[in-house]
């Protein structure tokens, strides 16, 4: 029974008095990353469920709503729905190739079938014209067509579905966290160990200075290994002076050993064809782990000795559940190992691998847990220093309560308490206490970004809960300290400040004169935030006036969040990960013959290259004519000038400067405009007398081709194309054309506007990109994504850090992520302001024009 | 679709105290997946009906308390209770098991007699039927009012024993006491029938029978809580059981008997060193082939890895071993271990570490070392190396033995 559940108050009491989630120039150089890579949020809920009316309000109730996301698939991914049917059928349909004759009567000539489609999709356009030809096929294939994708897709979206949700609720990839600290060889020094990159794959080392009363510090920028998976759960243990860094990835475990100079010097990695569930080193053997995988199979792994199997069995412990979820960890014994599934605990004995070992833990009466409880976590809390309490503790967390338990008493744990997290407690760690004979903090984080604070005490007898048990500021929590931002800067903060909590590290400093405790956080977007607590007495009795758990911000750190900040809001927004390609295979089919080998060419560089196919390798459009677009009102605009200064707020400073330069120059200025007035009016006037004496292209209506349009169809290929046009264009019509020219934006400039995002982390390398030639500096291009605004921290990295050259030796694209010129922060700012001004830059090129084109087709 | 969904989705808010072993087993519950349903679902409207308020409610009063703000969390409480006032039976049944959440509080702060009041007041609670949960529970509470009338008891006891009182005082307070002890002595009988951790309810209990002079319902109650198998694994119940024996000086093979189980059992309990020694003085062989694996079992702990006790009784014992030609006990016990203990006890980590801080250990660790794995043994070669710096005299006798006597050579021999 649990006996022990009721706490006390004892002298003192952790409490964060003054803490803030800031994030210092920790948070900003480890969110560095981020602005070459930004974090999107993935899959939410709102994806996958069914938004209609909620029919028992009481209840909660989900509805996947597989019939949306058929309907999606259908119209995004129509190639791999319709693809192998086509391939069938496709011998009794002619496609407009020569070979097949019309005398087969089993063959049916599609070409005006297609030509009817014409590569627009009439979705969702009620003025779209359907063909007698195009009512019959469907009306025939439909039924086929339906069936077949319905039984064979319909089964697999529905079971992706299913997995895709079940992660959503409880993504147990990150269980115990991938955030690490080294403590160093100097008391105050130490390292962070931490994933970024948007795949989570790049391992980064990151020197921190802690100090007793300031803030922690950085020192220099982290160094990286890029790894070839996402890493999941980093694990970091200093045993006999050995300092230790596991590393799980989907299938694959390595182990790490860290110098205190030098770069971290890899031991082993271990491959597997199950996916790794969990991983955890030795508290007792220098360099040993425990390792489990899916497949039920538990190893001892040791660098000298191999790997042994100790326990196997795909069978979960106490009663059947799905969940393929295994958990390793060590027991006092340094040859015994606790195996944990969803249902319980077990032990595992290295010396007698067969023996199926006695349970430690279970889902059931003895610990009186609720339906539905789970396994999410276990942990074993002893160390080699001795602790004040015993060695033998482990913890169990399930999705409602935690438990403790002592391996010497199995099955009946010493103390139950419901933690009451909103989110699957997936991080748990316990602490070295602040001072002698002061009760140990045992801290659980949640994914959702939930911390609690227990305070165990207890030694040699059972472990109680000393003091009330606390809830600390979770990242969100800290919003209220950041600067009130316009609505779409908000929401991207706010997503930031929720992304996941994967990695607690917490450390308390050794030998400060007011015990305090670090605690860091890794959170899925790749930030590490951190905050410190200062040990307060307890207070709680005589004055509850002061409220204790308020949250202070120092000055330097509301300084940190606003540089941190600014940069966030710097990050381009995300891109859809995958556009549907709308370019039509009528163009590829039907391209006349000389056009076919450029267009190959264009195929083979873009598929050389990994990119999106763009418009500008298939060689420009056949001439068809654009509608009539929107005229600017004279070559100055003065109306919309005049409304973007005042939006920007700058309406007086445009106001002023008109003034004053409106004064000298008002003759010319009238007189260039007379001029192009008058041109423009003569060229439409041919235009129209020319009616009579033009023969040849006239299924082209009479219309104004608008260059304007035409650019931002094709503003990357706009110097072949420009060419080709001056060849169609009738003399007279050509000044017109030049001066529509004039207003637009350069060549240049619309090459810098070329969206990269094919390939995102490539956008900083590509030094070739004409556009770049303005920025300075453009020998370390990515100084315009990696930099640091704190002088402090840049000259700390040349400072102290003298060998870390040969740390970025393991990927070679980060050398060049420093740059010494002073022209630093300016390179920086000048690359985001040209960002800013182009808005169109984040539209992919091909089917970013296609809306522009067939907007104003819609009416016709 | 809508099965699917309700099989993930469906879970039952009632009746949550089942366990979890009943077929069919549920799927995971997971108490997050409403608010995930609501951020979708709701489009921003809140339901307010009775149950959410309450809940809310609830909630509000956590976080309160978690957050440490205790006048909030009281004015929340407040409200809370006034909306419960009106609730369904089912949260009222509820009631005794606060009442012994309640009861356990005050007694943590030494408030005796308020907690006896109130599990007086809990354990006549009557609502509506009696559920089998709240059975057990009712039996708790009455084990606990037990435990208090054992409180009273051995208080009383302390009293009549100290203080010189006339013959009629005494009387009447040996009256009063034995009127506790019936009254103890029926709950706690109780609830040590069922199967269970009962630590202090089983102590309490023998204490008194052993006061009264009933040794063998004592030593059946302790026999019982040992060795019955519905029960859990308990080193505790074994440990009573052996002390109970000791203090009635029952012969060394019984006591050796229940120790060999504690030995199965927990091998790291400090209680195994004595172990050792009734071992070492018993007649028969094997029970000296079992002294050094007690040993060796107490040295695989991590908490015991610095227990210099067992390390000089190891040393002791191995030397003795050696001489009374049984090497073959240690090269049996060393194979299993031979392949962790070096980097386990004897790295070269160590042997700076403790000669550093325990030159005693360090010296009796070296020896231990020399014996297993030979004079190259580094923990061996450090400690004597700096033995001979300071020169330690038994260094010498040390190397001398090891050089003779390690089972490294031995086996080459």
């Amino acid at each position: 029974m649990e006996t022990s559940f009721i706490s006390s108050c004892l002298d003192c009491k952790l409490l964060p008095q003054n803490s803030a989630p800031f994030t210092k120039n920790l948070g900003l150089l480890l969110s560095l990353i981020f602005l070459s890579d930004p974090w999107d949020p993935e899959l939410m809920s709102q994806d996958l469920l069914f938004r209609g009316r909620v029919k028992q309000p009481a209840r909660a109730k989900a509805t996947i709503d597989v019939i949306e996301q058929l309907n999606h698939f259908l119209w995004d991914h129509g190639d791999i729905a319709f693809g192998p049917l086509g391939m069938l059928l496709q011998e009794n349909f002619n496609l407009g190739e020569k070979k097949k004759s019309r005398k087969n009567k089993m063959v049916m000539n599609t070409e005006w079938l297609l030509r009817d489609l014409n590569g627009y999709q009439p979705k969702g356009c009620p003025w779209a014209h359907l063909s007698t030809r195009q009512r019959r096929f469907s009306l025939l294939g439909g039924t086929v067509l339906g069936e077949e994708v319905e039984n064979l897709l319909g089964g697999l979206l529905h079971e992706e579905l299913e997995t895709r949700w079940k992660r959503l609720l409880l993504d147990e990839a990150s269980t115990g966290g991938a955030l690490g600290w080294v403590p160093g060889a100097k008391p105050h020094h130490g390292q962070l160990v931490y994933p970024t990159g948007r795949a989570h794959d790049q391992l980064n080392f990151q020197k921190v200075k802690l100090s007793p009363t300031n803030e922690p510090q950085a020192l220099g920028d982290p160094s990286h290994i890029l790894l070839r998976g996402p890493v999941r759960q980093v694990v970091t243990r200093t045993i006999q002076g050995e300092a230790l860094v596991a590393v799980r990835s989907d299938h694959h475990c390595a182990l790490w050993k860290l110098e205190h100079r030098g770069p971290p010097e890899p031991l082993q990695v271990l491959e597997m064809e199950k996916e790794a569930t969990g991983i955890s080193l030795s508290p007792h053997l220098p360099g040993e782990l425990a390792v489990c995988t899916r497949s039920g199979a538990v190893c001892l792994w040791s660098p000298q000795h191999g790997l042994q199997q100790i326990h196997k069995d795909p069978e979960t412990f106490v009663f059947k559940d799905p969940s393929s979820w295994r958990w390793a960890d060590f027991t006092a014994h340094p040859r015994v190992l606790t195996v944990a599934d969803r249902t319980g605990l077990r032990f595992a004995d290295a010396r007698a691998p067969s023996d199926c070992g006695e349970l430690l833990f279970r889902v059931g009466a003895e610990a009186s847990c609720q339906r539905g409880e789970r396994v999410l976590l276990a942990q074993y809390l002893g160390t080699p220093d001795p602790l004040p309490l015993s060695p033998t503790l482990h913890l169990v967390c399930t999705q409602f309560s935690l438990y403790l338990l002592d391996e010497r008493l199995p099955l009946v744990p010493l103390l139950k308490w419901n933690h009451g997290l909103l989110s699957p407690p997936l991080l748990a760690q316990l602490l070295p206490p602040p001072y002698p004979e002061a009760p140990l903090p045992l801290l659980l984080g949640g994914l959702g970004g939930h911390l609690r604070m227990l305070h165990l005490s207890g030694s040699g007898r059972t472990p109680q809960l000393a003091a009330p048990p606390q809830s600390l500021p979770s990242l969100i929590d800290s919003l209220p300290g950041f600067p009130v931002l316009e609505p779409h800067g908000q929401q991207l903060l706010q997503e930031r400040l929720r992304a996941p909590l994967t990695g607690l590290a917490a450390v308390v400093p050794p030998g400060c004169p007011s015990p305090t405790m670090l605690l860091f956080q890794l959170s899925a977007a790749g930030d590490v935030f951190y905050q410190r607590l200062w040990l307060q007495p307890d207070t709680s009795s005589e004055s509850a006036v002061s409220e204790p758990s308020a949250v202070s911000w120092k000055p330097r750190a509301v300084a940190c969040c606003r540089r941190w900040l600014k940069t966030l809001l710097q990050v381009p927004p995300t891109l859809p990960s995958w556009t549907p390609p709308t370019f039509s295979q009528h163009h590829l089919r039907w391209l006349k013959e000389e056009n076919k080998g450029k267009v190959q060419e264009g195929l083979r560089a873009a598929m050389a290259e990994g990119r999106l196919l763009l418009q500008g390798d298939l060689a420009p459009l056949p001439p068809s004519d654009p509608p009539p677009a929107h005229e600017p009102f004279g070559t100055e605009d003065k109306l919309s000038e005049r409304l973007e200064a005042s939006w920007e707020r700058k309406g007086a400073i445009w106001w002023d400067g008109q003034r004053d330069g409106s004064r000298l120059p008002r003759k010319r200025q009238s007189r260039e405009k007379r001029r192009t007035q008058l041109s423009s009016s003569f060229s439409s006037v041919r235009s129209t007398s020319d009616f009579s004496d033009v023969n040849s292209p006239l299924p082209h209506p009479p219309k104004t081709p608008s260059p304007l349009h035409r650019m931002s169809e094709t503003s990357q290929s706009l110097e072949l194309s420009q060419e080709l046009w001056v060849k169609n264009i009738p003399r007279e019509r050509r000044q017109t054309l030049r001066d529509y020219l004039a207003v637009l934006p350069s060549p240049d400039s619309g090459n810098c506007s070329i969206p990269q995002f094919q390939n995102p982390s490539s956008q900083s390398l590509s030094t070739s990109e004409p556009g770049k030639c303005s920025v300075p500096c453009s020998q370390n291009p990515r100084t315009q994504t990696l930099f640091s605004p704190l002088p402090e921290s840049y000259s700390a990295f040349y400072s102290q850090n003298p060998n870390s050259q040969s740390l970025y030796s393991q990927n070679p694209n980060s050398q060049s992520l420093y740059s010494p010129e002073p022209a630093f922060n300016s390179v920086f700012h000048s690359q985001n302001s040209s960002i800013q001004k182009l808005p169109s830059r984040h539209t992919p090129s091909l089917a970013g024009s296609q809306p522009l084109r067939k907007k104003p087709r819609m009416g016709f | 679709m809508d099965a699917f969904s309700e099989e993930l989705m469906g879970f039952v808010q009632k009746d949550n105290q089942v366990e979890a072993s009943k077929d069919p087993v549920p799927e995971i519950h997971l108490p997050w997946l409403s608010q995930h349903i609501q951020s979708t679902g709701s489009h921003g409207q809140k339901g307010t009906n009775f149950a959410q308020t309450t809940s809310i409610c609830l909630n509000f009063i956590q976080e309160a308390l978690l957050k440490h703000q205790w006048q909030r969390a009281s004015e929340f409480l407040q409200c809370y209770l006034q909306t419960l006032e009106d609730i369904n039976s089912q949260k009222r049944q509820m009631a005794p098991e606060i009442s012994l959440q309640h009861a356990l509080y005050l007694l943590h702060n030494g408030m005796v007699e308020d907690a006896y009041r109130n599990l007086n007041q809990a354990e006549s609670w009557r609502y509506g039927e009696m559920s089998a949960s709240q059975e057990k529970l009712i039996k708790l509470i009455q084990a606990y009012r037990g435990l208090l009338d054992y409180y009273t008891w051995s208080k009383k006891r302390t009293e009549v024993s100290s203080f010189d009182m006339d013959g009629f005082a005494t009387n009447a307070a040996t009256q009063d006491m034995h009127s506790y002890f019936r009254q103890a002595s029926v709950n706690l009988h109780e609830i040590i029938k069922i199967p269970g951790v009962w630590d202090t309810f089983v102590k309490s209990y023998v204490e008194m029978l052993e006061f009264y002079g009933d040794q063998d319902g004592a030593r059946q109650v302790l026999t019982d809580y040992a060795y019955d198998n519905n029960f859990p694994s308990n080193p505790n119940a074994h440990i009573y059981l052996y002390k109970f024996l000791k203090k009635e000086k029952a012969p060394e093979d019984k006591l050796i008997s229940v120790l060999k189980i504690l030995h199965q059992i927990v091998p790291s309990h400090k209680i195994m060193l004595e172990f050792h020694m009734l071992l070492k003085k018993s007649n028969k062989e094997e029970h000296h082939k079992l002294g050094l694996e007690v040993l060796l079992a107490i040295l695989d702990f991590s908490g015991c890895t610095e227990n210099i006790t067992a390390w000089s009784y190891l040393a002791k014992y191995l030397k003795q071993i050696i001489k009374g030609k049984h090497r073959e006990w240690v090269q049996e016990g060393w194979s299993s271990r031979k392949d962790w203990w070096p980097t386990f006890h004897f790295s070269y980590y160590l042997a700076k570490k403790n000669w550093k801080e325990n030159r005693i250990l360090a010296l009796k660790k070296a020896f231990t070392s020399g014996i297993l794995l030979g004079k190259g043994c580094k923990y061996f070669m450090y400690v004597s190396k700096q033995g001979h710096k300071i020169r330690e005299k038994s260094i010498k006798t040390m190397k001398k033995f090891v050089m003779k006597h390690n089972i490294l050579d031995s086996e080459e021999h």
